[in-house]
Order: structure tokens, then C-alpha cells, then sequence
């Protein structure tokens, strides 16, 4: 009987994920902020962000039927953002000049943005040193090893999850990991 | 207790790749420990500047456009379509339909050019047309005897 229970769990937890769309308003809501912030990060360009995250859900909204609850509808959604951002890149790369300018505006702004608990001040510059520094290493990162870098350490997800959303096999997102984690490590020199 | 880890090794932890020896040794060796918390750290920093920064942006879904305007643009392309088909078809229908009306305006434009051609035409100059009653060029009688009579002369 055991494995009938097995795949009645199964077929509940599909079932559960693709009752997640019946409510698509509701799927919007919960990761409009997720995708946003993946897309922010990634292009580092408010107005872009804005436009990839609203491609991305009607992606999404049109492609809904394809669903079959085999990930989780973050995961799926995910995917999504990715290839749009991926995309985004892509058509960017003609447009190198508006790139620079917006990495150059918005790594200044970015690295002011750290969470303030009024420590003493030479604790908080040596932060935002090391935020600035992660943010300028990041950016010089390859497209694959950013997109996992931000999923891990920017999204919490698990590598599996990871995996799924980039359409890679989960030892190729460790050693992309591995090279991003060791690039801001290289960048952050002694400041860590 | 085996050598400390490398920073190699640390990176290879911060991104999943955890071997059972590394784990046994960072809970044994509190300077791995540290160097791994010290990296943690400033990914967490990292991660709350960009949530931070992320919110601040205030970027919000609009659902009610969301859904529909795949509907719109839906209904957009087979309009498009549609007209593009009805262009397809209407063009020649309206060219065959033209081609006789067009034949019957050459005809008649041919006619008046020929009616204007005559009516505008003249053998002589206008200063001159008044003598054109007095001598008629194409009459054979009349010119005679001038003939004879130039031949005469010398």
C-alpha cells in the first residue's frame, strides 16, 4: 500500500501546485517582488527591472497551461525571470553604452543601501565596503554565475530549485557558485 | 585535527559542495568556523542591501493589466490579421474592377488630345494666316503659272 500512498501524496502535491494558478492575481502578488528584486539585481536598471518582471508574468500568465506542477509554482516563475532577464541581456549587448551608465548610477546607489543598525561608524563604512565590493564583483561576474549567485544568496534558494530555474543539472550551478563565491572572496581581500 | 581548510575549500562550502570531513572539521576548528562566519556575513549584508535597495525601488504588480493584456493583444494580432488577409484580397479585386474604367479614360483622353491637336494645329503662323486666302498652296492651277512664269524670267 505504500507506494499507492506515495503517489497519492504525489499526484496532492501536483494538484496543489497547479491550483496555485487558479488564483493568478494572488501568484503575481506573492513573486512580483522576487522577480523584481532577481531582475534589479541582475540589470541593475529600474525602468528594465520593471518592463522583465511584467514580461515575465505574462509569460507566465500565457504559458500557465503548460504547467503541470512538477516544481513549485516560485520555481517555475523563476524559470521565467531568468530566460526574460536572459533575454534582456542579450538585446542589451547592442545597447553597451546605456549598460555602463546604469551600472555606474546604480552601484554607487546600491552600496549605500545597507541595513542600518547604527553601529559605530567605522563598523558601518567597513560594511558598506563590503557590500560595495560584492556589488562591483557581481557585476563582472558571467551571466551564469551571477543569475546563481543571486538566486542562492539574494533569493534562499536551494540548489535543486536553482537548478530547475537556470535548466542546468545541480552540479553545473555548484561550480558556477564556486567561481562567483570565490570572486567576491578575491574582491573582498581583507575586508571580510 | 587535519590542516585548516583552504580558501578554496571555504568557497566550495559557501556554494553546497560539503563533504563529510569538511563538516567534521568545522565543528572542531573554530578558525574555519570564524572564516566561513566572516564570509556568511558579508553575504547576508549583501543580501539585505539588495532586498533593501529592491524595496525601495517600490515597484508594484498591476494584475488587472497583467491579464489582459495578453487578451488584447491577442485579439490585436487576429485583427491585424484578418485586415491584412481582407488587403489581400480586396487589392486585386479593386485593380480588375479599375483596369476597364481606365481603359475607357485613355480612349477618351486619346480623342481629346487629337480634337485639341487640331484645333490648335496650323500650316502657318498665325501673321501670316490672313495671305492663306489670297494664295492657295496645294492648288495646282494657281501655281502654274507662276511656275511658268519663273521659269520664264531668266
Amino acid at each position: 500500500m505504500e507506494p499507492v500512498a506515495a503517489t497519492g501524496f504525489l499526484t496532492a502535491a501536483l494538484d496543489r501546485s497547479a491550483a496555485e494558478l487558479e488564483n493568478f492575481d494572488a501568484v503575481v502578488r506573492l513573486h512580483w517582488p522576487t522577480v523584481f528584486r532577481f531582475a534589479l539585481a541582475s540589470l541593475r536598471d529600474r525602468d528594465a527591472a520593471e518592463t522583465v518582471t511584467q514580461d515575465c508574468f505574462v509569460k507566465a500568465w500565457r504559458n500557465r497551461a503548460g504547467f503541470r506542477g512538477h516544481a513549485a509554482v516560485k520555481t517555475w516563475i523563476m524559470h521565467i525571470a531568468v530566460n526574460t532577464v536572459r533575454d534582456h541581456l542579450r538585446n542589451r549587448r547592442l545597447r553597451f553604452w546605456k549598460r555602463t551608465t546604469a551600472q555606474a548610477l546604480d552601484l554607487h546607489a546600491a552600496g549605500e543601501r545597507v541595513a542600518d543598525e547604527r553601529p559605530s561608524t567605522e563598523a558601518h563604512l567597513l560594511r558598506t565596503e563590503r557590500v560595495r565590493a560584492i556589488w562591483e564583483a557581481s557585476a563582472v561576474l558571467s551571466e551564469k554565475q551571477r543569475t546563481a549567485f543571486l538566486l542562492r544568496f539574494v533569493e534562499d534558494m536551494d540548489l535543486l530549485d536553482i537548478a530547475a530555474a537556470m535548466g542546468l543539472k545541480e552540479g553545473t550551478v555548484k561550480v558556477h557558485l564556486f567561481r562567483a563565491v570565490q570572486s567576491v572572496r578575491e574582491r573582498l581581500g581583507g575586508i571580510a | 585535527m587535519s590542516a585548516h581548510l583552504s580558501a578554496q575549500e571555504i568557497s566550495e562550502w559557501a556554494a553546497g559542495m560539503r563533504p563529510r570531513e569538511r563538516e567534521d572539521h568545522l565543528h572542531e576548528c573554530a578558525e574555519c568556523r570564524s572564516e566561513l562566519t566572516r564570509l556568511q556575513g558579508a553575504l547576508s549584508e549583501f543580501r539585505d542591501s539588495v532586498r533593501g535597495w529592491s524595496a525601495e525601488q517600490g515597484s508594484y504588480p498591476r494584475p488587472a493589466w497583467l491579464t489582459e493584456r495578453p487578451r488584447v493583444s491577442h485579439w490585436l494580432r487576429w485583427a491585424l490579421v484578418a485586415a491584412a488577409m481582407l488587403a489581400l484580397v480586396a487589392i486585386p479585386v479593386y485593380r480588375s474592377r479599375l483596369q476597364p474604367q481606365r481603359a475607357e479614360t485613355d480612349i477618351d483622353d486619346a480623342v481629346l488630345m487629337e480634337q485639341i491637336d487640331d484645333g490648335i494645329s496650323r500650316s502657318v503662323p498665325a501673321t501670316m494666316e490672313p495671305l492663306t486666302g489670297l494664295v492657295s498652296w496645294n492648288s495646282a492651277d494657281a501655281s502654274a503659272p507662276h511656275a511658268k512664269s519663273r521659269q520664264k524670267k531668266p
